[in-house]
C-alpha cells in the first residue's frame, strides 16, 4: 500500500472522529438557541439516512416520508400522554410500530415502481394527517396533542443541549447500524435489486423480501425521527406533517448525495438551516415582501447546489478526491518527463 | 494529518473561549433598552393559511407610524422604537415552536404579540408561560383564550378579539328574538373551531335550541360540501348558519348557488366575513345568493363607504399609504384588524410605565379600560379585569347588501362572562 493509501484510510478514521467532538463541542461554542437547532439537524438525518437505504441504496422513491415521520411522532405523544409511557421509552417504540407500518405499506407498493411508486407514497403523506383529524379521541384531532415540555434530566445541560445530545447519540447509534447493514449481505441484495433486478432474481435474490425490508427499515428511521420531533416540539397535529415536509426530506437526501451515507449529514443541516439562509438573503437586499422572495432564494439555492454538485454533498466531495489523484498524477508524470528530458 | 490534529485543537480552544462570552450580555428586562422595544410573533406568510398574512402588514404599519411620531418631544413609545419582528411559521405547530424560541431565546424579545393560528399557538403557550414571556393578543378567536379556568393555566397568555362562542351566542340571542319559528341549520367545520361556534349558538338560543333541525360537519380539508348542503336543504331549513373559515365557507355559497337553494336568513361567522372574502363568494356564487347575509363585526370596515368622513378610517387610510407596501388592498379588513391589535399593544405598552417589565406589561394588560381605539366601531370597550380575560367583548350585527356590510340595531355586549 502506498503511503498516500495508508493516509487516506487515516483521514477517514479521523474526519469520523471529527463528528462526535464536533457534535460534544458545537453546542458550548454557539448560543443556546443554536443548539436547538443542531437537534433539529440530528432529527432530519436520522430521517434522511433511513431514506437514503430505501432510495439511495435500494432505488425505490418515496414521497412519503413526513407521513412516517408522523406516525412516529403520533406513536410517541398518543403512547406519553393516553396512556403516561415514559417518553423516551416511546422513542424505541414509535421505531418498531413505524417500521412495521412501512413494511406493509412496501407489500403492496411491490407492485409499483418509479413514478407510480412515488405516486403512492405521496398519496400516503397527504392520507396519513387527514386520517389523525378523524379519530380524535385517540389522536385529538385537528387540534393535536400537547406533550409536556422537554427537560433535561442532566444537571448542568439546558433543555437545549440535552435534546442536542439525545437527538445525536441516538443519530450516531443509527447511523452505525445503517452502515453496518449496508456494507454486508443485506447492503449488496439492496444494489443488486436497485441495479440489476433481473440479474439479482436470478441469483436468488428476493425482489419482494428486500423491497419491502427497505420500506421497513426506512420507516423506523423516520419512525424515529418522528418521536424526536414530537419531543423537540413538545406538540403534534396534523399540519405538523405537511406535504412539503416529504419533499423537503428528498431533497434533503438528494442534496447530501443518494447513495451515500456521510453525505446525509450535509442534507440535513441543508434542510434546516437552506430556508434561513434564503430570508437572511431576501433581507439583505430589502425586499418588500420577504417570505415570498425567501421562497424564490429557496429555489435559486436548491438549484445553485445541484448544478454544481449533482452527485450531492457527496458526489463533490468524491469529485474533489478524484481532482487531487488527478492532480498528484499530473504533477508525477510532469516530474517524470523532466526527469527524462 | 498533524495540520487536522490543530485544527481541531483550535476549534475546542474557540469552544471553551466563546462558551463564557456566549452566556453573559443579559439585561434585566429582555428586549427593552433605552432606545428600542423588541417583540415578536409568528404568522402564516406562506402555506394553508397565508390569506391572513395581512394582519402583520397592518401591525407593522402602525408601529412605524408610532415610531416616527414624536409625543413630549420623543419618538415611539417613551423613547422606544417599537421593533416588530413577525417570522413565517407557515402555520406547521413545528416551524411555530421553532421560531417563537428563536425569538425568545435569540431575539431576546421583550413579548410575544398577535401570533396567529390557534393550534400553532397553543403549540407554544406552554413553553412561553414556562419562560414567563408574554404571549398576548393570540390572533385567534378561540374561546380557551380567555376563558377562567384557562387563564389560571396559562397566567402569561391573552386574546384580544371577541372569542366565537360569544359571537355565536348573539347570533342565537337574535335568532330567538327576531326569528322565533326558525328551522335552524348548521354547516359547520368539524374541529375545535366549528364546535365553539355551536356551542354559541346553543347557549345563545336557550329553549329555542330544540329547533337546529340538521348540524352538518366538514373536514376543513375536504374539497366539496355539496353532500352536506343537499342534507341541509332535504331538512326543509330556511335559517342557515356557515360556521367555517374563508375558503370553505365561499365553498359553501358557491355550491348553494349551483343547487338552486338559498335559505331565508345566512349567518356566517365574521372570520369569514371580511371584504375580500365575499367579494370571492359574490365572484363564484353570485350577488344573489350573497346578499342579506348576516353576521358580526367589531372594527370599523374600510370597504364601506359611510366611514370615508370617519376621523379613525382617515388615519388608517394613512397610515396605509405611508407605511404599507404599495400593493396592500387598503379595504381589507384584515390590515385593519392588525392596526386595531397593535393600537392596544401600544397603549399597554405606554400603561406599563417608562421602565416596562414583563410583568408590568402583564398588568397593564389585564387591567386594561380603554375606549379610546380610533379603528374599532365607537363604543367598543377594550376591557379587562380581575375576572375578565377577554379584551374585547362588543359586537355589532351586520347585513351584507350588495358589496358592503351595513350595521343592524346596537352593539351587543357579551359580558359579563361565566
Amino acid at each position: 500500500m502506498s503511503p498516500f493509501g495508508a493516509n487516506r484510510i487515516l483521514w477517514r478514521v479521523l474526519a469520523l472522529a471529527a463528528v462526535p467532538l464536533l457534535v460534544v463541542f458545537l453546542p458550548k461554542a454557539f448560543n443556546d438557541y443554536f443548539n436547538y437547532r443542531l437537534a433539529f439537524v440530528g432529527i432530519y438525518f436520522i430521517a434522511i439516512v433511513g431514506l437514503n437505504v430505501l432510495t439511495g441504496y435500494n432505488g425505490q422513491i418515496s414521497l412519503g416520508h413526513g407521513a412516517f415521520m408522523a406516525i412516529g411522532a403520533y406513536t410517541t405523544a398518543i403512547l406519553n400522554v393516553n396512556y403516561g409511557v415514559g417518553i423516551y421509552w416511546t422513542i424505541p417504540v414509535a421505531g418498531i410500530l413505524t417500521g412495521a407500518f412501512g413494511f406493509l405499506f412496501g407489500l403492496p407498493a411491490l407492485r409499483l415502481s418509479g413514478v407510480y411508486l412515488a405516486l403512492a407514497t405521496f398519496s400516503l403523506a397527504t392520507s396519513i394527517p387527514l386520517v389523525a383529524k378523524r379519530f380524535e379521541g385517540f389522536t385529538g384531532g385537528g387540534q393535536g396533542k400537547t406533550i409536556a415540555l422537554p427537560s433535561s434530566p442532566i444537571g448542568g445541560l439546558s433543555t437545549n443541549e440535552w435534546l442536542s445530545y439525545l437527538t445525536w447519540a441516538i443519530a450516531g447509534l443509527m447511523f452505525g447500524v445503517a452502515w453496518l447493514v449496508l456494507r454486508g449481505q443485506l447492503g449488496r441484495a439492496f444494489r443488486a435489486v436497485r441495479d440489476a433486478p433481473i440479474a439479482a432474481v436470478s441469483s436468488g435474490v428476493s425482489l419482494a423480501r428486500y423491497k419491502t425490508l427497505a420500506f421497513g427499515i426506512a420507516a423506523a428511521y423516520a419512525g424515529v425521527a418522528g418521536a424526536l420531533l414530537a419531543i423537540a416540539i413538545a406538540f403534534v397535529n396534523p399540519d405538523t406533517f405537511p406535504v412539503s415536509l416529504s419533499i423537503l426530506l428528498l431533497t434533503g437526501a438528494v442534496v447530501g448525495g443518494l447513495g451515500s451515507l456521510e453525505g446525509m449529514l450535509f442534507g440535513a443541516v441543508f434542510i434546516q438551516f437552506a430556508p434561513s439562509w434564503a430570508e437572511h438573503l431576501s433581507e439583505h437586499l430589502h425586499y418588500n415582501e420577504a417570505t415570498v422572495q425567501s421562497t424564490v432564494f429557496y429555489g435559486l439555492i436548491l438549484l445553485a447546489v445541484l448544478f454544481l454538485m449533482p452527485g450531492g454533498a457527496a458526489g463533490l466531495i468524491h469529485q474533489l478526491g478524484n481532482g487531487l489523484k488527478r492532480l498528484r498524477k499530473w504533477r508525477y508524470s510532469r516530474a517524470d518527463s523532466r526527469a527524462t528530458a | 494529518m498533524r495540520r487536522l490534529v490543530v485544527a481541531l485543537g483550535v476549534v475546542a480552544i474557540g469552544a471553551a473561549v466563546a462558551l463564557p462570552g456566549a452566556m453573559g450580555g443579559s439585561t434585566a428586562t429582555p428586549g427593552v433598552t433605552a432606545k428600542i422595544v423588541s417583540i415578536g410573533g409568528t404568522f402564516p406568510f406562506s402555506g394553508p393559511a397565508s390569506s391572513y398574512a395581512p394582519i402583520p402588514v397592518g401591525m407593522q404599519a402602525y408601529f412605524s407610524y408610532v415610531n416616527a411620531k414624536k409625543t413630549n418631544g420623543k419618538r415611539g413609545v417613551f423613547g422606544r422604537q417599537i421593533k416588530f419582528n413577525a417570522v413565517d411559521d407557515g402555520y406547521n405547530p413545528a416551524l411555530t415552536v421553532q421560531k417563537t424560541k428563536q425569538l425568545v431565546e435569540q431575539d431576546h424579545v421583550f413579548a410575544l404579540v398577535g401570533g396567529l393560528g390557534t393550534e400553532p399557538q397553543e403549540a407554544v403557550t406552554a413553553y412561553a408561560n414556562q419562560q414567563k414571556v408574554p404571549q398576548i393578543y393570540v390572533s385567534t378567536g378561540a374561546t380557551e383564550w380567555g376563558a377562567r379556568d384557562k387563564h389560571e393555566e396559562h397566567p402569561w397568555t391573552v386574546g384580544w378579539q371577541p372569542d366565537y362562542q360569544a359571537e355565536a351566542a348573539i347570533y342565537g340571542r337574535y335568532i330567538a328574538k327576531n326569528l322565533p319559528n326558525a328551522k335552524i341549520g348548521i354547516i359547520y367545520q368539524n374541529d375545535s373551531y366549528g364546535r365553539d361556534y355551536i356551542n354559541g349558538l346553543e347557549a345563545g338560543l336557550g329553549s329555542h335550541k330544540s329547533q337546529i333541525a340538521s348540524q352538518q360537519g366538514f373536514e376543513v380539508t375536504d374539497t366539496s360540501v355539496t353532500n352536506q348542503v343537499i342534507a341541509l336543504r332535504r331538512a326543509g331549513v330556511d335559517t342557515l348558519m356557515i360556521f367555517g373559515t374563508p375558503t370553505p365557507t365561499i365553498r359553501t355559497y358557491a355550491t348553494m348557488a349551483a343547487v338552486g337553494w338559498k335559505p331565508q336568513n345566512i349567518f356566517l361567522n365574521s372570520v369569514s366575513a371580511t371584504d375580500t372574502f365575499m367579494g370571492i363568494a359574490v365572484a363564484r356564487a353570485g350577488a344573489a345568493e350573497v346578499n342579506g347575509s348576516i353576521s358580526t363585526y367589531y372594527t370599523k370596515d374600510p370597504a364601506n363607504p359611510s366611514w370615508a368622513n370617519d376621523a379613525g378610517m382617515k388615519l388608517y387610510k394613512s397610515i396605509m399609504a405611508k407605511y404599507a407596501p404599495a400593493n396592500a388592498k387598503v379595504t381589507d379588513g384584515l390590515y385593519i384588524y392588525g392596526m386595531a391589535k397593535a393600537y392596544t399593544f401600544v397603549q399597554a405598552l405606554k400603561a406599563a410605565g417608562p421602565n416596562p417589565t414583563r410583568a408590568g406589561l402583564m398588568k397593564a394588560v389585564l387591567n386594561m379600560n380603554d375606549k379610546s381605539n380610533p379603528f374599532l366601531l365607537p363604543g367598543v370597550v377594550t376591557k379587562t379585569g380581575k375576572t375578565d380575560f377577554f379584551p374585547i367583548s362588543q359586537q355589532q350585527l351586520i347585513r351584507f347588501n350588495n358589496g358592503t356590510w351595513s350595521p343592524m340595531g346596537q352593539l351587543t355586549d357579551t359580558r359579563p362572562r361565566g
